[in-house]
């Protein structure tokens, strides 16, 4: 054994690679992507960044069918994106372990929405989860999720949440990767080929009801190996309320009774399934429990349905009826819960505080998006035109002061609601804005439904050459892969061979910009705008900038104190002291996009 | 025993090399040790927050929870505001008292507080602590990303377990040996401007 300080995501890695991982594939999305990154460093592992999660789940399947322990890595939103493929694989099962990491994000720290995906990949899928309650855990459960996913020919998922993912602890492990066996893909149609075909030995009855039912008969086994899991627990206690803590939940319900100061009734149960035994003899004798689960009520509604069956009569509290149904819990939360629930009172909600001044996101000093943001804006600004948007460092213009996009749902939603936007009837132009990896991940299929429909719509591929919002992934787009280098694949010349008509751009240049997009919107049918400019604060270290930097200063003579420059753009380096404009020089990189913001021309 | 600390400041500000030179040092002296930080997207200036936590015993929350944190050290008086409430009682705080404007204050759409309004809101809740103005400090010694330096410096002046030197040992040997002389007085310098008021 080793011991070693990591953060959940370096645990994670470890523990597929102990495990034997010889594939991994993922989409970057916070808080898992280090995972994949982790992965790469380690010699005979292949991992790669997917163009989506989609991609990288079916990448990591082919794997397996190859007899080559493998790992999908993804974020939830990521997970919705694999749906599709998790509601096929989970009837056909896997031959080498597989490993989905699908990472959730409570309270959306980083994120677009909170989703509990347990319930995709459990109630939905009838896959197994586990939840880890610490870093440690997480590197425990990954190593032995692929064992038991060989043994039980299922794929095992892990849900960690952004407090594993970025949480850093001591882990012991043990250092050791386990002998290498051969590629082999043996066919096995019945099994690997799902489609509605009629099943002789099953008296003609459809293939996907058979594996169906296949997946149904699973359960026994998976609920066994559950009884007999390391990962649940009962811990003894004083009183007849007893408290669960699924992931982690437990680690906030084991800081709440420290504070708390007396050994309570605990159950730790990191499983899905449940292990019934457990479950069923720790709430003997109790007349109440509480359940600290993330985010949705999952295991809670599963323990009522549990004392339905077995006749038990048993008060059980949790996310659905008791505690706050949104948002992440914490100690502070759990703590006023074990003290409501102990004095069988309500559980008081905390009073919403009061405003602090936030720090809302924007880009960084430099960004070419800044420049892309503000020429769409003067267009939009005159013809009456809308924005729709996607995810990535632009979707920060839909905050003050840049106030552009209209909407911001998922990966490539931009397009399709563009022109779904005409269909209806809207008569102004309509503008997609998407990011370059956010396009090849889910934006080619949504232009080829535009282009296809006759769309009348003007997209504009914000092209960085990196994942910026992540962390800086490579994606198809870029020059290399976490591998090698590689041909970029222009998102331009994609467009045009799908039929669209491209233009292009260097958001730099506002004026350019403007025209540009401008002579786009007035062309027929489905045009593509390519503003194509290095992301600064990944490619500015290396002296690569798409611009000539230049000093810029306010004339304090000129400039009236308007603060146009400030209330409709919002450069973090230019600052109102004293009624003037000031462009605080150790922050301003020299872009010189502000320069077209004042119109009265103090900024030089 | 069990020490909890917070750093609350701005992105860019260096909170997390402060908190990764007091965590490796924490593991050096054998204890147990959680952290983890609110890291947001790839830009800067938004709010960051460390927990760095150590105890002889084990310990299960990554997260420091409200009312429990022995230390907190705010690199910008609006993120020690924000993050006030996980200060215990009997804890102290160091405050940079040098504002970082949010860009909404600056747009007028929002009011950055006077120093008066966080420091009343601070006393208020019955906190005691230290104010010092690391970042003209920094400035004083010739760069002003030596902040953070200076707070580790102060934060050893008012926290005795783990050894000045240690922290000091360990920040150097995670930064470039030409900044080494500029650290070493910026840490100095932060003990004293505690040392001062003590
Ligand atoms: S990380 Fe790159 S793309 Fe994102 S805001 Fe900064 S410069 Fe712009
Ligand atoms: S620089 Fe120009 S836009 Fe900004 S405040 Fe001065 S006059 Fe107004
Ligand atoms: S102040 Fe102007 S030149 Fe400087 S970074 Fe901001 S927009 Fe670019």
């Amino acid at each position: 054994m080793e011991k070693k300080f990591m953060l959940g995501n370096e645990a994670i890695a470890r523990g597929a690679v102990e495990a034997g991982v010889k594939v991994v594939a993922g989409y970057p999305g916070t808080p898992a992507t280090e995972i994949v990154d982790h992965c790469a460093q380690f010699p005979g592992v292949y991992a790669e960044w997917s163009a989506n999660e989609k991609h990288a789940f079916e990448v990591a399947a082919g794997a397996s069918l190859t007899n080559r322990r493998s790992m999908a890595v993804m974020k939830h939103n990521g997970t919705n994106a694999a749906a599709d493929f998790l509601m096929h694989i989970n009837f056909t099962g896997v031959r080498a372990g597989m490993v989905l990491i699908s990472a959730d994000d409570p309270g959306g720290l980083s994120s677009q929405c909170e989703e509990d995906t347990r319930i995709l990949i459990n109630s939905y899928a009838h896959l197994p989860v586990f939840d880890p309650s610490s870093v440690q855990e997480a590197y425990a459960m990954t190593k032995a999720a692929f064992a038991l996913s060989e043994q039980t020919e299922l794929v095992f998922a892990l849900r960690p949440v952004m407090r594993i993912n970025h949480a850093g602890g001591m882990v012991e492990y043990e250092a050791t990767v386990p002998g290498d066996r051969s590629p082999e893909f043996v066919t096995d149609r019945k099994r690997f080929v799902m489609s509605a075909v009629v099943e002789k030995e099953s008296g003609g009855e459809l293939r996907p009801k058979m594996r169906h039912r296949w997946l149904n008969g699973k359960q026994a086994e998976l609920k066994a190996v559950m009884e007999q899991s390391p990962f649940n627990w009962i811990e003894p206690g004083e009183g007849d309320t007893g408290f669960i803590g699924c992931g982690i939940g437990y680690a906030f319900l084991k800081e709440a009774e420290q504070i708390h100061g007396a050994k309570l009734p605990i159950l730790k149960l990191s499983t899905l399934p449940l292990p019934e035994q457990k479950v069923l003899s720790f709430v003997k004798g109790l007349k109440k429990v509480v359940v600290f689960e993330e985010i949705e009520p999952v295991v809670e509604n599963l323990i009522k349905k549990m004392c339905f069956e077995n006749k038990i009569v048993l008060e059980v509290l949790g996310r659905g009826n008791y505690l706050p149904q949104e948002g992440e819990l914490t100690a502070n939360l759990v703590l006023n819960a074990i003290r409501s629930a102990l004095a069988d009172k309500p559980y008081e909600a905390a009073p919403q505080g009061k405003y602090i001044p936030a720090r809302t996101r924007t880009q960084c000093s430099g960004c070419s998006h800044r420049g892309l943001l503000i020429a769409l804006k003067d267009v939009v600004r005159k013809n009456g035109g809308i924005v729709t948007g996607d995810i990535g460092c632009h979707d920060a213009g839909t905050f003050e002061p840049m106030n552009l996009q209209s909407t911001i749902f998922c990966m490539g939603s931009s397009i399709p609601m563009a022109y779904g936007i005409k269909a209806a009837g809207f008569a102004k132009p309509v503008y997609a804005l998407i990011g370059d990896s956010t396009f090849f991940h889910n934006g080619l299929t949504g232009l080829a439904s535009a282009i296809y429909n006759a769309a009348d719509i003007t997209v504009i591929i914000a092209y960085n050459s990196t994942t910026a919002m992540t962390g800086f992934q490579p994606h198809p787009g870029s020059s290399s892969n976490l591998n090698s280098r590689i041909n970029p694949m222009d998102p331009g010349a994609v467009c045009e061979a799908m039929g669209a008509k491209v233009f292009r751009c260097n958001p730099y240049s506002v004026e350019e910009t403007i025209a540009v997009i401008t002579e786009a919107t007035a062309a027929k049918g489905v045009k593509v705008v390519i503003a194509e400019a290095l992301c600064y604060l990944k490619f500015g270290r290396d002296g690569q900038i798409s611009y000539v930097p230049k000093q810029v200063k306010v004339d304090a003579e000129s400039c009236n104190g308007c603060s146009v420059c400030v209330r409709t753009f919002g450069c973090p380096a230019i600052t109102i002291i004293n009624n003037k404009a000031v462009i605080e020089e150790s922050a301003c990189n020299g872009c010189g996009v502000c320069v077209f913001v004042c119109k009265r021309g103090a900024i030089k | 025993m069990k020490f909890d600390l917070v750093i609350a400041g701005v992105g860019g500000q260096g909170n997390i090399v402060a908190s990764q030179a007091i965590a490796q040092c924490a593991m050096d002296a054998g204890f147990t040790v959680v952290n983890t930080e609110t890291k947001g997207a790839a830009q800067r200036g938004g709010s960051v927050l460390s927990h760095v936590r150590l105890a002889d015993r084990e310990i299960y929350s990554p997260v420091v929870p409200h009312g429990q944190a022995d230390v907190l050290l705010g690199f910008e008086p609006l993120e020690a505001l924000r993050y006030i409430n996980i200060l215990s009682k009997g804890g102290k705080y160091i405050i940079n008292m040098a504002p970082v404007p949010t860009i909404l204050a600056n747009m007028g759409i929002d009011t950055y507080p006077s120093e008066q309004e966080i420091l009343s809101e601070v006393a208020a809740r019955g906190l005691t602590g230290y104010r010092i103005n690391a970042t003209q400090a920094a400035k004083e010694l010739g760069n002003v990303l030596l902040t953070n330096v200076i707070m580790l410096g102060a934060f050893t002046a008012i926290a005795d377990i783990l050894p000045a030197e240690a922290i000091l040992h360990k920040l150097l040997s995670m930064v470039d040996p030409k900044f080494h002389e500029a650290d070493i007085r910026a840490f100095r310098r932060g003990r004293e401007m505690i040392a001062a008021q003590l």
